[in-house]
């Protein structure tokens, strides 16, 4: 990359800080990928589209193909990595795996963060919305049915989990 | 035999958990140290002569280390020569780069190498390229006409291919015949899309001068073959490792020009090279697929019984032959009677030459097979106002049929289509559906009902290819290794890119060693491993690379058995099995442990080999090939209902099932997953993915924006029936599935439509169904029954 136009930029990523020198240009895709090392943050089609470079900006998802680095400074990032980190995977990481919810597993760190983020404003969701809400993010292996199956059983353990 | 039951089992994935938690390791995440960036500058032309490119003020910008052009790559590479020895068939050939004209938009002419990705496309802004436009041939009208510029100048015409063929007496047929009926089916050009695009990162070795090629590639060896004839290197000289890869239904199979360049600089420069296509880049010149004007020509009598079938298929296959451009079509032609029993049949195939990105095939190449059929029954039973549910059961293969060859000489034998047709039949309740029909009609609301019965030619034997006149080898091979510690090691020739391979490989292996599939690891995709298989392609990974694994997993088994017998003192292992990773031994009917475990055994069998039977050679491996009948065939009724907004167009799927057979099934859970994920494609391409160019060739679906795919709104929920019958003569009893979902869509969903819109008089023939072009079906029309207020 182009030293002389790089500059310092410090980024909290899952509770972690990282100096780093990059260009103001630079993707935030590319910089979590590639200065942070988180390379479960995918990047498939770097017109926000997508969806496979979800992360969560400040809690919200935000597509990282679609800000640069600089812009992120001062947010809290959460990348897929924080998702079952402690051995234990997350309700929709989990209930993917249950319900045969991903193939080729590249669009699926996008769905991860999305839908953990939106279960969490969402607890009850009925199946069309679970639809709407996964509309932002493209598998082009599945057919969705599975993945569909596999948000409202994570909803559902997320309630009971809730409960008690 | 063994107490466990492992083929068949609905175990979860076993790698899953690296993709959900983002440790799933794809091209971009190996990481080379001090590798360099190559970006390809393409054409802005659909065609034209290159008259000059100057790289000068490229080559000083910062981060710049190289720029070349189809002249360097011209010494570097060997061109691709696709010409086989088939009839009707004209041979191509092109360079690396292109040198003196450019063919379609998007046709890579420059190649930069920088320090990075950002850094070399800012240097593109710096080249400059003068052309001299030539006319373009933008669709099959132009590329045909008399005056028509050539695609290739090498060619006669842009007909690249044309073949014919003729069963029985359909002449006398037609003559005989109470009615002809001739029914059109157009379908759109698409792409595969997959989410991760194309890429590679090349490695070259001086000191031992070897190239590592890290791809995603279905078909690891015949890549493997390609690379390294093309670099002049021998196939010991390269090493081809594919890391998991997002997504490929088709596009990851040929060697692409890209890809050989970025080789070539690997090894010019002595430096690693890597290169990542953008999704501008996919979508316009990775590769597309369909785009066929299909017609069909029916001799019928007045029961509805097909008589004689005539088919002329014409396909746009673009610019450039990545593979023999008969292939597709021919498929097509060759297995269009499906489950029907038709004797008297004849094709004719166009294949032609346009100025747009070059085809190939997608998940089921031969998607359009099934609408034809079942599209042309449909007009039959529209003109003789017959039933089509009846005149497909007048037409329908019965058991009693079986085996029968058809027309072309395939021989389909184990399918069941009455019975997926009955069981699909019930399940929908078609009489219920009529009244609910009849009644929201009246409310202005337009539902259909949509059949497709399937029949998906699924594993290609090498015989297939021999008699349909197509290159290749229908085989894969594998290993089976039990390691000295009696863990279990396996490796296939075929590539996964989605299909689970890792879980139900271990199940078969698993099953004949009587071990749990979670102590079997598959090992796929690096060409030092694994053997040379023919790889990932149609629907053969189950079947063909199913059936080598249980081959080999068999011989292990008979091997530990025979071992265990003389540790045990026996003449004979054939009262022992293995269970739960022991030898047992049957003793007055009862199976009892013998005291052994598969570790034993396999300690025994690597480092104690004294002990083995006399004259048997040490370890525990086994290595097999197997060569599937020349076809197998998967059956299917795939139905579907559809409500037509007639003020705007809009299609909505509002029910989908389909009743499969695809044979003994490895892992229901995946299968069904296959069959959603097939169907959701078909569904897709049906209704939103269009690749569009324009009049001059210009490609106006360059982004996810305009190239549309169905997200999780527009796929409706999958119903998946299961029917499965075992196929008498693969080792596994599978039969092979995954692109029928594709076939049965594309045409379940136009039966649907045209149910639905049939009050209006009108048929819908050109896909995809956008609501632009029901709307111009209807515009001006009414619904004839309806009151008039």
């Amino acid at each position: 990359m182009s030293d002389s136009n790089s500059i310092p930029i410090l980024l909290r990523v899952n509770g972690r800080t990282h100096r780093l020198f990059a260009e103001p240009r630079r993707l935030l895709s590319d910089v979590l990928r590639e200065d942070c090392g988180l390379t479960g943050t995918h990047v498939g089609c770097e017109h926000g589209v997508c969806g496979a470079c979800t992360i969560l900006v400040d809690g919200a998802p935000a597509r990282s193909c679609l800000l640069y680095a600089v812009q992120a400074q001062g947010n809290d990032i959460t990348t897929i990595e924080a998702f079952g980190a402690e051995g234990k995977l997350s309700p929709v990481q989990q209930a993917l795996h249950e319900e045969h919810g991903l193939q080729c597993g590249f669009c699926t760190p996008g769905i991860v963060v999305t839908m953990e983020a939106w279960l969490a404003e969402n607890a009850d969701p009925t199946e069309a919305e679970i639809r709407d809400a996964l509309s932002g993010n493209l598998c082009r292996c599945t057919g969705y049915h599975n993945i569909v199956a596999a948000i409202a059983k994570a909803a559902r353990r997320r309630r009971e989990e809730t409960v008690k | 035999m063994t107490g466990t039951k492992a083929i068949g089992a609905a175990l979860p994935r076993k790698e899953d958990y690296r993709f959900v938690t983002g440790q799933g390791r794809y091209l971009d995440d190996i990481v080379v140290p001090g590798c360099l960036h190559a970006h390809f500058i393409r054409s802005p032309h659909a065609h034209a002569r290159i008259a000059s490119i100057d790289s000068a003020a490229a080559l000083k910008a910062e981060g710049v280390i190289s720029i070349v052009t189809g002249r360097e790559l011209e010494e570097w590479t060997t061109p691709v020569r696709m010409a086989p020895p088939i009839e009707g068939l004209q041979p191509v050939e092109f360079t690396t780069l292109p040198i003196d004209k450019v063919r379609f938009i998007g046709d890579p002419v420059v190649c930069i190498v920088a320090t990075d990705r950002y850094l070399a496309e800012d240097a593109a802004e710096l080249v400059t390229i003068d052309y001299v436009v030539l006319d373009p041939v933008p669709d099959l009208d132009r590329a045909l006409a008399v005056d028509a510029p050539l695609v290739d100048e090498s060619l006669t015409s842009n007909l690249v291919s044309r073949q014919s063929f003729t069963a029985g007496d359909p002449a006398r047929c037609f003559a005989e015949a109470d009615f002809i009926v001739e029914t059109s089916f157009n379908q759109h050009r698409q792409t595969h899309a997959p989410i991760e695009t194309r890429g590679c990162c090349a490695i070259w070795e001086q000191g031992r001068r070897h190239l590592t090629m890290h791809i995603g590639n279905q078909v690891p060896h015949p890549f493997r073959t390609q690379l390294a004839r093309r670099m002049r290197l021998t196939e010991s000289q390269v090493t081809v490792a594919c890391p998991d890869i997002g997504g490929a239904f088709g596009q990851k199979i040929a060697l692409y020009r890209e890809e050989l360049t970025v080789a070539a600089l690997a090894r010019h420069l002595r430096r690693p090279v890597r290169w990542r296509e953008d999704r501008n880049e996919n979508l316009i010149a990775a590769s597309h697929a369909r785009e066929d004007i299909a017609r069909t020509r029916a001799a019928v009598g007045k029961d509805g019984r097909i008589l004689a079938l005539e088919l002329e298929i014409v396909e746009d296959f673009g610019a450039y032959c990545f593979y023999p451009a008969n292939y597709l079509a021919r498929v097509v032609a060759m297995i269009l009677t499906g489950p029907y029993r038709i004797s008297d049949y004849a094709f004719e195939m166009k294949i032609v030459l346009t100025n747009k990105c070059g085809s190939g095939p997608m998940r089921a190449p031969m998607a359009i097979t099934s609408w034809i059929m079942d599209g042309t029954i449909e007009a039959i039973a529209r003109r003789l106002a017959l039933d089509p549910i009846e005149v497909r059961l007048t037409n329908m293969l019965r058991a009693a049929d079986l085996p029968y060859t058809m027309p072309t000489g395939l021989v389909v034998e184990d399918v069941t289509p009455r019975e997926t047709l009955h069981a699909a039949l019930e399940a929908f309740d078609i009489p219920g559906f009529r009244v609910r029909q009849q009644n929201d009609r009246a409310r202005g609301i337009y539902r259909g009902a949509g059949l497709c019965c399937v029949v998906e030619s699924t594993t290609y034997g090498s015989a297939f290819y021999k008699a349909a006149g197509i290159p290749g080898s229908g085989h894969e091979a594998g290993w089976v290794r039990i390691e000295p510690s009696g863990a279990v090691n396996a490796s296939v020739g075929l590539m996964a890119s989605g299909q689970g391979y890792e879980t139900t490989f271990a199940q078969v292996v698993a099953e004949p060693l009587g071990i749990d599939p979670n102590d079997v690891q598959i090992h796929l995709g690096n060409t030092d491993t694994a053997p040379y298989g023919m790889g990932s392609r149609g629907a053969r990974g189950g079947t063909a690379g199913g059936s080598v694994l249980l081959i080999a997993a068999q011989a292990l088994r008979d091997k530990v058995l025979t071992i265990a017998a003389t540790l045990l003192g026996l003449n004979t292992s054939g009262e022992l099995r293995l269970n739960a990773s022991r030898v047992e031994r049957r003793l007055g009917g009862v199976w009892t442990e013998a005291g052994l475990s598969l570790a034993d055994v396999a300690h025994v069998a690597y480092l104690d080999p004294l002990r083995l039977p006399s004259g048997m050679e040490p370890g525990l491996e086994a290595h097999r090939a197997y060569d599937p009948p020349p076809m197998t065939f998967s059956n299917g009724t795939h139905m579907c209902e559809v409500s037509v907004d007639v003020q705007t167009g809009k299609v909505t799927l509002e029910r989908y099932l389909v009743v499969d057979d695809c044979g003994t099934v490895l892992n229901p859970v995946i299968v069904r997953g296959q069959q959603q994920g097939a169907i959701a494609m078909g569904i897709s391409g049906v209704l939103l993915e269009e690749v569009i160019y324009d009049e001059n060739g210009q490609n106006r679906s360059g982004s996810f924006a305009d190239y549309l795919l169905a997200t999780a709104v527009e796929i409706p929920p999958i119903e998946v029936i299961s029917h499965h019958t075992p196929n008498q003569k693969t080792p596994t009893g599978s039969k092979g599935m995954s692109e029928g979902g594709v076939m049965g869509a594309i045409g379940a969903v136009p039966s649907a439509v045209n149910d639905a819109l049939a009050p209006f008089g009108v048929v819908a023939d050109h896909q995809p169904f956008t609501p632009m072009y029901i709307r111009s079906l209807l515009r001006g029309k009414k619904d004839q029954g309806a009151r008039n207020d």
